[in-house]
This record gives C-alpha cells, structure tokens and sequence, in this order.
C-alpha cells in the first residue's frame, strides 16, 4: 500500500492500477478454482484498491520532461505541492534571499547574526535590524542561536501567519474559488486566509490579523495577483526570524503557466524596516496534485511538544555528562 | 564511569532538564555529532508518532556497549512518509538495528537526519528485514 501511495501522480498511479487490476484478476481466477478465497486472492483484492487518503505528493524529479495541457483561464483551484526537493521547506530563511553567507549545506561559520555578508543581503532600516535583533531562530542559518534561547514563535504553536506559510515553510496548498473569494487551504499548521474577489478595497488601519486582510483580482487571464494588509507584527516572515512591522503589504503573484504548473512570486514591501521591496519567491514551482488528493494533516499540539521535550528535546540539550 | 557518578549525573540532568524552560524544543541537527553514525540494537518499547518529531524508544545500547533507554529520533509525521514511515513502522517488541547520529551530550538519544526522499538513507532493520536505506 505504501509503494502505491508513494508513487504519486498521473502515470505512476495508473501502472499501479493496471498491475493491481491484472493481480486481482488473477486472484479471482484462482480462487474460484479452488472454490475458495485463498490468502493470496485476499491479498490482490485489497491490493486493487489504491489509497486515496493521506495521499504523498512526488518529488522534483517525477515532473522533469511532463507534458502538460494548456492552462485554463482565470483558474487556480486545486491541490497544489511545492515539491520537497524545490526548497518550499525554507529552513535558513526566504528562499531568495536565505541568511547563508555559503550555499545552503556549506556552513554558517563566519556569519553574523546581523547578516553582514549573506549571499543576497536585505536592506534593513535601522528599525528593522532593531527589530531583527530580537528574533532568535533556532534552524541553520547565520543567525542560528542554541535551541535553549530561541523564541521562535512556532516551536511553541503560534500561528504561522501570512506571509510565513508561504516564506517559513512552504509544503501544500489548497485553491478553491468561488463567485466572490478565492479560499487558501495551507497544509502546513493547518490555517486558511480568504481573498476577496468582489472588488472591496483593502481595509484602513484594520485591527492586525495573523493571517491579514486580502483582496485579489486577474491582471491578466493567467495571473491573478493578492494583495495584502492588517498583518499582525508578532509573527516572523520566515525560519531566520526576519520581522516585519504592522504596515507590511505583501503582493503574491499566482501565474498558471498551464494546467499542471503555477509559479508564485511573493514581495515584502515594508518601508519602515526595509529601505526596499525584496521577494521571498521568485516564480516558485507549485505542481497540480490530481482531482482526488488528499492533503496529510500537519497541526501543532503544545501538549506533544511538552512532551516531546521532556522526552528527547531538553534531554539531548543537556550540558555533557563527565565520562 | 562508576556507577554512583552515573547515577548522581543521570539525577543532575534531569534537574537540569526540568529547570530548563518547557517552550523551546527545535534543536535542529546542532545537539547532534553528524560526523559519525552509531549504531543501536534493541527491543522496541515504544513508538511515538507525533508532531514535532517521530521518536523511536528501545531498550538496547550502541556500537560503544552504552546500554540503556535509547531513543532515536526521525522529522515530522508528514515528512517521515515521504520516505515510506507509517504509525505501524515500528512495534512494541520489535527487535531493531537502527543507524543514527549520537548526541554530543552523551545522551542515549540518536538522531536520523534528514526526511528528504533524496537524502541518502541509513540502515534500518526491524526483525530481520531491511527496511532502510
């Protein structure tokens, strides 16, 4: 069942089928020759059913040279998977502009935690760099701190926010579209934003939302482009722990390159800690999942995280025992 | 070491480990030695899968005879199943060898590394059969 889940996608999973369909068969034959359900007709019944739960999506390498029909107009539903291996997963930060002073897997040593040198440096305003400062993210970055002194607001189960599911840890995503909204399913911690489509202005001064306030409209009838306000401060833009203020407005570009690819480009555009807009995506890959994917559940329990840190967490961070 | 020092350690750590705030956790791969792999033979007494970490507990002792609780830790549920794990990977009572990176502290804890499908895999074989790399 795994190996079928584990395959994934279009033509893999119709193999699966036409081998499990042919095992049934056989299966059938034998056992009415015996005149009984004989253990391996049992197993090739339950093998011609695939898995349609829980679904795994591919990695990168399953969709290199995949022909793809064209794109339909105005249209982004869908289950759409950053594939693991195009770093939707982010761990050292925005993906273009990670804080590494190296090539992601090449060390942070000689980095600074104020960024000095990173390989593509973020213009900070002295407020922001203040304001970066008090972020101390625990993943691989120049800014990494021990585990014991981080406060990232994560690791503890606050929300992700908006754009942190997006700049954090990009996984999958779901699109639906309705007459006057577009509703974002994110699988990551499980949170959801609706972007209104009916032409509302964006809010004034609007009370902060983890998630913001979002309008969105086709530019053209393969790019729709979301923008967005009221974003709550608390939350971080990604794993390095880079602020923003509660005047950040993010633009998100969703183009459908055509019915199996969509690219997203997302822009930070806050002025009171970035002297200039900066993306955090730049035309992303995001790859259609067939009709009947069921996205895995991702949610963040504190009581399993307690427990996990009493059990292996606090344990492996201990000071070393004298041998 | 002998065996009172052991025991007074074993108590100091864990007064330590309760002092130290609950909150954070997200050690990454630094508490880690991800230059050498050990590996750990034992008796499975538990199997949690769960957000943050899928952990592997077993009564067993490394390479080195450092017996004990030992605890091997993998990624998230979700990542864990692109590279085939499920809740019923492991067993209470499955007899287990498992590859994995020590921790720097000395804890019987080892660590698996990354969940990427394109990572390579260690050594995991649970009664007899290979069921890693």
């Amino acid at each position: 069942m795994a190996g079928i889940e584990a395959a994934g996608g279009f033509s893999e999973m119709s193999k699966s089928l036409a081998v499990s369909v042919v095992a049934l068969l056989a299966g059938l034959t034998l056992s009415s020759a015996l005149g009984a359900q004989t253990s391996a007709s049992k197993a090739a019944s339950q093998a011609a059913k695939p898995d349609k739960w829980n679904t795994i999506p591919p990695i990168k390498p399953f969709y290199a040279g995949k022909k793809s029909a064209p794109a339909p107009r105005r249209d982004l539903s869908g289950v759409w998977d950053a594939a693991e291996a195009d770093g939707g997963r982010q761990p050292s930060g925005a993906l273009e502009h990670p804080a590494l002073i190296k090539p992601r897997g090449q060390g942070v040593e000689g980095g600074q935690p104020d960024e000095t040198g990173i390989m593509h440096p973020l213009l900070y305003t002295p407020a922001g760099l203040e304001a970066l400062k008090a972020n101390k993210p625990s993943g691989p970055s120049v800014r990494q701190v021990p585990a014991a002194s981080s406060n990232d607001p994560v690791s503890q189960c606050d929300p992700i926010g908006f754009p942190g599911m997006e700049l954090y840890e990009l996984r999958t995503i779901e699109l639906v579209q309705n007459a006057n909204q577009v509703i974002y399913l994110n699988q990551f911690y499980g949170n959801f934003r609706v972007i209104w489509t009916d032409g509302r202005e964006l809010p004034k001064d609007p009370e902060p939302r983890w998630n913001g306030y979002s309008v969105g409209k086709w530019v053209d009838d393969y790019t729709f482009v979301i923008e967005t306000v009221g974003l709550n401060p608390r939350s971080w833009l990604d794993h390095a722990g880079r602020p923003h203020s509660e005047d950040l407005r993010v633009e998100e570009r969703f183009h459908r390159v055509d019915h199996d690819n969509m690219e997203l480009t997302v822009t930070i555009i806050d002025p009171k800690f970035y002297a200039e807009p900066w993306q955090g995506l730049n035309k992303f890959p995001l790859h259609l999942q067939p009709a009947d994917f069921d996205m895995q559940e991702f949610l963040c329990s504190p009581i399993d995280i307690e427990e996990y840190n009493k059990q292996v967490g606090n344990v492996v961070l201990a000071p070393s025992e004298k041998k | 070491m002998t065996k009172p020092l052991k025991a007074i350690s074993f108590v100091l750590v864990g007064l330590l480990a309760f002092s130290v705030s609950a909150v954070f956790a997200h050690h990454g791969n630094a508490a880690y030695d991800a230059t050498k792999w050990i590996t750990v033979k034992g008796t499975v007494t538990d199997y949690i899968w769960a957000n943050p970490h899928v952990f592997v507990k077993l009564d067993g002792k490394d390479d080195s005879g450092n017996s004990g609780h030992w605890i091997v830790e993998g990624q998230n549920p979700v990542s864990m199943t692109q590279i085939g794990w499920t809740k019923n990977t492991f067993k209470p009572g499955d007899e287990v060898e498992i590859e994995a990176m020590p921790a720097k502290n000395g804890a019987t804890i080892g660590f698996l590394g990354s969940a990427s499908p394109t990572a390579p895999r260690k050594r995991i074989v649970i009664n007899g059969k290979q069921f890693q790399p």
